[in-house]
């Protein structure tokens, strides 16, 4: 039994990881990239409660729940990425599965964790990052341990290169693997780290005490239809309790279990040498453990109060939005959200910021932000355009945002998602200041929003952007060759920010004219691109340059 | 140790050369006919680059049998051929097949892309085309472990840079950009393809003048063939465009990366002018310097129409 649940954990968390590379490789499958995220009960359920809303991929969380009120919390037991993980590194950090101190108290924890979400969301506030299971686990590897890998890979392929040289293998030779690299990864470390080494304490430390979605199956897996039973054969050994994971077992009384802690391992029933206990549906015997091993109304109540009192201290922020638009929201004025990202209120109610967009994002631009958007607004995603463009065809990150916090868009829709607008700081401008011929920035522009004047006084041509065509996708300030600060920076000026309708319409309303035709352009059909003003950048004129 | 092995490739460049140059100057003597300095052909892409080539004394006069090739095509942008901002895959295609035919032991063509290099490859054509030829050809070597620190000993601005290493490695370079006129720097043709086997193009516009650092850096990435892609000329809103494209059916080769660049100035029409050579900085500069001859009015043309 143990082999077969070994087995199946490990498929599940292959399919998980497979899912995320597949994420970092930009490939669409008819399995949804954030099917695992989308599972977790505890992410669904509060995303759903603070942003208000229930689509159609809330659905497999609800299954789950469905499924554990029958057969218990098998999800963390076979399927949670975390837990799998969880148990690899017990096996590193852990002491052996010697008797474990009773726990009861601490494992109390995790209702308190998961009233305390429930207070926030209530307010709106979405704080389901700091302990949905998968929206860390997601982070960990997608925006931990991938980059690590992929620099590594690319530090040995740059190490065996002259090897493969030597043998003429060009594929290896030539290989190139993109190294991503991210914020607040110290972050997640330093958090994994502490779960990690938990282990010493007892086996399955986050899952007993911590996670919310594990108190949420626990609630409903007080009596599953399949669970637990121990018949007349046992001698009370108490094998089974001190081998338990969850300590789902009383020590002095094995024939009672925790239902709502046991994860259906079945370690008890591989452990007990007089083979009495068995898994089926039975009728559960009715055994009152509520006394001691789960929280008074009171506390349950203080729980919620504290989740409402820190989102309430939270939107009291400075940066935190709150209230509609207008003077004295102190937005922060470099942040530009992903291209169709909902209103940032909604967004921010909606994000559960597992990293899945940042890991999918194919130039690397996106990035977990620390507090410019004050304390409800910590590791959402925000784009760095400095390290790479947002590319005006991609469209992963609303692919695969399992919340869809980020809108999914259609070719022309993303075409015309426009999240910001570039400015030319003229002060350091190479064209502007410094009087070279730099045009770069007009050079890269796919939406040909940068246009060149002649200036008086300044032999080059100068670049200045067409508001009306620029849609903020940062080519522009990533390639600026002036250095650290680009001179043409993209600020959230003009960002459309849609929760319904279409960002080409809107877009069309205020004037905008975006577009990157890629179409044949032979004759004179296509608009001049110095607007007809009949002047040829980059070339000398007649009277000069000559010797 | 760098310092070394530059000068082991620049010996190694002379003595190409004169081999090459023997290779031009007897067949030359025996059969009377003049090499021209730069050959134009009108036709259809892949002919005539063939019969450009060919007019040129054909491909083995710059590819020995072993030798290895770099192509550097302009594949930067991830446009298709229509768009006149990458060189016709045909032209690389037929470029390749001719080295092959020379009998190079191995054929490259590299860049160095500023959109993601899968789209640019995929967009352009390039490597779809040149596939049949070999898979493991085209590339776009973006990241840093292939490029190596060299010295600019010509450099008047720019002393130092990064080179492709598989460059440095090749016994033959050539210049195979397609015409199309560049914001910065007027047009963007052989010199200035060669930003695209460097890796630090920004200190070439921050800290040096971009037209006089082009030269500096054609000083050791002069190529040896140049051959300029005007099927579709890039005449308006280049190097990215959408822009004008011209349709002009023409090929320009030459030895001499100048000659050909200012030949190709000179002929084609941009933003609805006629330019002289000596209008474009890095070409005057390039003259004045003596790395090539941008006075075509004194060279030998010969034009032929297939």
């Amino acid at each position: 039994m143990i082999a077969f649940r070994r087995t199946i954990q490990l498929i599940s968390l292959t399919l998980f990881l497979i899912l995320l590379t597949l994420a970092v490789l930009s490939v669409n499958t008819p399995t949804p990239l954030d099917l695992f995220l989308r599972l977790d009960p505890a992410l669904i359920v509060f995303t759903a409660i603070s942003s208000r809303i229930f689509v159609a991929a809330f659905i497999p969380a609800l299954l789950v729940l469905v499924v554990t009120l029958f057969f218990g919390r098998i999800f963390c037991g076979y399927i949670c990425p975390m837990g799998t993980t969880l148990d690899g590194t017990d096996k590193l950090f852990g002491t052996s599965r010697k008797k474990q101190p009773e726990t009861g108290k601490l494992r109390l924890l995790k209702y308190i964790v998961l009233f305390f979400l429930l207070g926030a969301s209530l307010l709106g506030v979405s704080f389901v990052f700091v302990a949905a299971p998968l929206s860390l686990i997601t982070r960990f590897f997608g925006l931990l341990v991938h980059p690590v890998l992929a620099f590594l890979s690319n530090e040995t392929l740059g190490l065996i290169q002259p090897l493969a040289e030597w043998l003429d293998m060009d594929s290896v030779v030539f290989m190139q693997i993109a190294v991503p690299r991210f914020a607040t990864q110290f972050f997640i470390l330093a958090f994994f780290v502490a779960l990690f080494v938990l282990a010493v304490t007892s086996p399955r430390f986050w899952c007993r005490n911590l996670c919310p979605s594990g108190a949420l199956m626990a609630f409903l897996s007080k009596k599953p239809l399949i669970h637990r039973s121990v018949s007349d054969d046992c001698t009370d050994c108490g094998k089974c309790a001190n081998a338990c994971p969850m300590g789902a077992i009383i020590t002095e009384d094995p024939g009672v279990t925790l239902h709502g802690e046991c994860i259906v391992c079945r370690t008890c029933q591989n452990t007990c040498p007089e083979n009495a206990i068995s898994f089926d549906s039975v009728k559960v015997e009715h055994v009152d453990v509520k006394q001691r091993f789960s929280l008074t109304r009171r506390q349950f109540m203080y729980s919620g109060v504290f989740g409402v009192a820190t989102a309430t201290i939270g939107l009291t922020g400075l940066n935190s939005l709150h209230g509609k638009p207008g003077p004295g929201q102190v937005a922060p004025p470099g942040l530009i959200r992903p291209p169709g990202a909902f209103p940032e209120m909604d967004f921010l109610a909606r994000c559960s910021r597992c990293g899945e967009c940042m890991v999918a994002c194919p130039t690397n631009t996106l990035q977990p932000i620390w507090l410019d958007a004050g304390f409800t607004g910590l590791f959402s995603p925000g784009l760095n355009l400095r390290r790479s463009y947002c590319s005006p065809e991609c469209r992963m990150c609303g692919e695969v945002c399992p919340t869809d916090a980020i809108r999914s868009l259609s070719k022309d829709e993303r075409i015309w998602a426009k999240i910001g607008t570039a400015i030319i700081f003229r002060q350091k401008c190479l064209a502007w200041e410094q009087q070279k011929s730099c045009m770069v920035c007009d050079e890269v522009c796919p939406y040909k929003a940068v246009e060149f004047r002649k200036e008086p006084g300044n032999p080059v041509p100068v670049p200045q952007v067409r508001e009306e065509k620029c849609a903020g996708c940062g080519y522009c300030e990533h390639f600026c060759p002036v250095q650290n600060q680009s001179a043409i920076v993209v600020t959230p000026m003009g960002a459309l920010r849609l929760s319904e309708g279409s960002y080409v319409a809107q877009g069309k309303s205020q004037g905008l004219n975006l577009s990157i035709d890629h179409k044949s352009a032979y004759g004179p059909q296509v608009e001049e691109k110095d607007g007809g003003r009949g002047f040829a950048p980059g070339f000398e004129n007649d009277t000069s340059g000559n010797d | 140790m760098n310092r070394r092995e530059f000068l082991s490739y620049q010996a190694k460049g002379i003595l190409w050369m004169i081999a090459g140059g023997s290779g031009i100057l007897l067949p030359k003597r025996l059969i009377a006919a003049p090499v021209p300095d730069i050959a134009v052909v009108k036709g259809a892409p892949a002919a005539a680059t063939r019969a450009a080539v060919d007019l040129l004394g054909g491909m083995k006069q710059f590819v020995k049998p072993g030798d290895r090739v770099v192509i550097k095509p302009n594949m930067s942008f991830a446009t298709p051929p229509e768009r006149a901002s990458n060189t016709d895959p045909e032209v690389i295609r037929e470029l390749a097949v001719m080295c092959k035919e020379a009998g190079a032991a191995k054929i490259l063509v590299l860049d160095h892309t500023l959109d993601q290099k899968e789209l640019c490859l995929e967009r352009s054509r390039i490597q779809k085309v040149c596939n049949p030829i070999s898979e493991k050809m085209v590339f776009a070597l973006n990241d840093d472990r292939f490029y190596k620190a060299v010295d600019i000993p010509g450099g008047k601005s720019m002393t130092s840079t990064d080179i492709m290493k598989e460059v440095l490695k090749s016994d033959v370079l050539i210049a195979a950009p397609t015409a199309k006129s560049h914001s910065s720097t007027g047009v963007s043709l052989s010199m200035k393809g060669m930003m695209g086997l460097n890796y630090n193009r920004r200190v070439m516009h921050w800290k040096y003048d971009l037209n006089t650092s082009i030269v500096d850096l054609c000083t050791i990435l002069k190529a040896d063939l140049a051959v300029i892609d005007g099927t579709r000329v890039l005449s308006t809103g280049g190097p990215h465009g959408p822009g004008k494209v011209l349709k002009m059916d023409t090929i320009i080769a030459s030895k001499d990366m100048v000659a050909a660049d200012a030949y190709a100035v000179s002929l084609f029409e941009w933003y609805g002018k006629k330019f002289q050579p000596k209008q474009v900085r890095h070409i005057l500069e390039a003259h004045k310097r003596g790395l090539g001859r941008m006075d075509v009015e004194n060279l030998n043309v010969k034009a032929i129409s297939l």
